[in-house]
């Protein structure tokens, strides 16, 4: 199962909002090079090894169009 | 291979595609902490009955939430909200809207309200500014702010402490977070939920549309910084003086204490009318 998903549709573009790029401490995002539907830039996902699924990225997001996969706990761990 | 699925959009109106605030608002933030409480204490929509005024942070609740949900009059949200818990005290009832709606125009709800201290969740989500109606000054503008209706800057004091207004009033449950704390923010709605009485959140929300373009504070990321760097724990806060504390936002659970609530003591009142329990409560009371 992959670790992140955007949802391209739902988001409103790194230029007018940008949050998860701004929130993500491993630089995981980079700006699309293609519109959406709605003609914002959404982000794209390039660095997808580096993600420590902080989960950042998908609290922050106002549009809710990231998401995280839950971390792997080690065994004994809460 | 299965498709990663984002868990909250389990919670949203199968009929809305897509929020409705502006590119990079705060109220998406704020709206995806309510629906992190409501799935970590476990609890269904059905559970909840969501009431909200007129504003931006109104639009939270009301098409977006897959759940009961009631877009009332300007400033009144909390009056509906209280009939509401009157007739179904077995709801829980939350209100979310903004600082002009909760605030400026019904103000003296939320002050009878919170003095009453019925059970309920008040989230007030304040963006210094009526963004909906197009940038005016609210009673929460800074001073000094150039905005649609002051251009030469607003000449009004703000009000700046709403959390304390309503700490003096009597509710049993008063935080604030900005928006640059979801994580916190969300624990104390959890708290705010499982509260027996009024809570009250209030947070402070980036409008990039109407606050930060027209007045230069930046978009939504510089204002997101800014939070992070004015907001103070109120720890931190109390050892310092009130001159040092100018233009800081001192964040934190203010007040968490347990008072009679209403609608307890108006069941209680009705059972020793009817002559359910009598004379002993009475005695225990007198």
């Amino acid at each position: 199962m992959d670790t992140l998903r955007i949802y391209d549709e739902l988001c409103k573009g790194v230029e007018e909002c940008g949050i998860c790029i701004y929130v993500c401490k491993e630089e995981v995002f980079r700006p699309s090079e293609t519109l959406n539907q709605k003609g914002y830039r959404p982000p794209v996902i390039v660095n997808e090894d580096l993600c420590t699924q902080c989960e950042n990225c998908m609290i922050f997001c106002p549009d809710l169009a990231v998401v995280v996969s839950e971390k792997k706990r080690k065994k004994g761990s809460k | 291979m299965n498709e990663l699925v984002h868990p909250y959009h389990c919670f949203i109106r199968p009929t809305v595609t897509h929020t409705t605030f502006c590119p990079g608002c705060g109220d998406g933030t704020v709206a995806q902490s309510i629906l992190r409480a409501i799935d970590g204490l476990g609890m269904d929509m059905d559970d909840f009955v969501f009431v909200s005024g007129i504003g931006c942070a109104a639009w939270i609740p009301s098409p977006f939430f897959n759940a009961d949900v009631l877009h009332t009059t300007h400033g009144r949200p909390i009056a509906f909200a209280f009939g509401i818990k009157m007739g179904l005290p077995d709801k829980k009832v939350m209100v979310v809207s903004g600082d002009g709606d909760l605030v400026a125009i019904g103000g003296n709800h939320l002050i009878q309200n919170a003095r009453r201290n019925i059970e309920m969740t008040v989230i007030c989500v304040n963006n210094g500014i009526y963004g909906m109606t197009g940038g005016q000054a609210a009673p929460t503008t800074p001073m000094g702010v150039k905005t649609t209706t002051t251009p030469y800057g607003t000449f009004e004091n703000f009000f700046e402490d709403i959390s304390g207004l309503v700490i003096a009033a009597g509710a049993s449950f008063v935080a604030r977070w900005t928006t640059a704390h979801p994580r916190q923010l969300t624990n104390s709605i959890k708290k705010a939920i499982q509260k027996k009485g009024f809570a009250f959140i209030e947070v402070l929300s980036q409008c990039p549309v109407q606050f930060g373009r027209k007045m230069g504070t930046g978009n939504a990321v510089q204002m997101l910084e800014d939070y992070k760097k004015r907001s103070i724990s109120i720890k931190e806060a109390k050892k310092l003086s009130p001159e040092e504390l100018r233009d800081r936002i001192v964040v934190g659970e203010f007040v968490d204490l347990d008072k009679p609530e209403m609608v307890e003591e108006v069941t209680r009142m009705i059972r020793r009318a009817s002559g359910e329990v009598q004379e002993v409560v009475d005695a225990g009371r007198g």
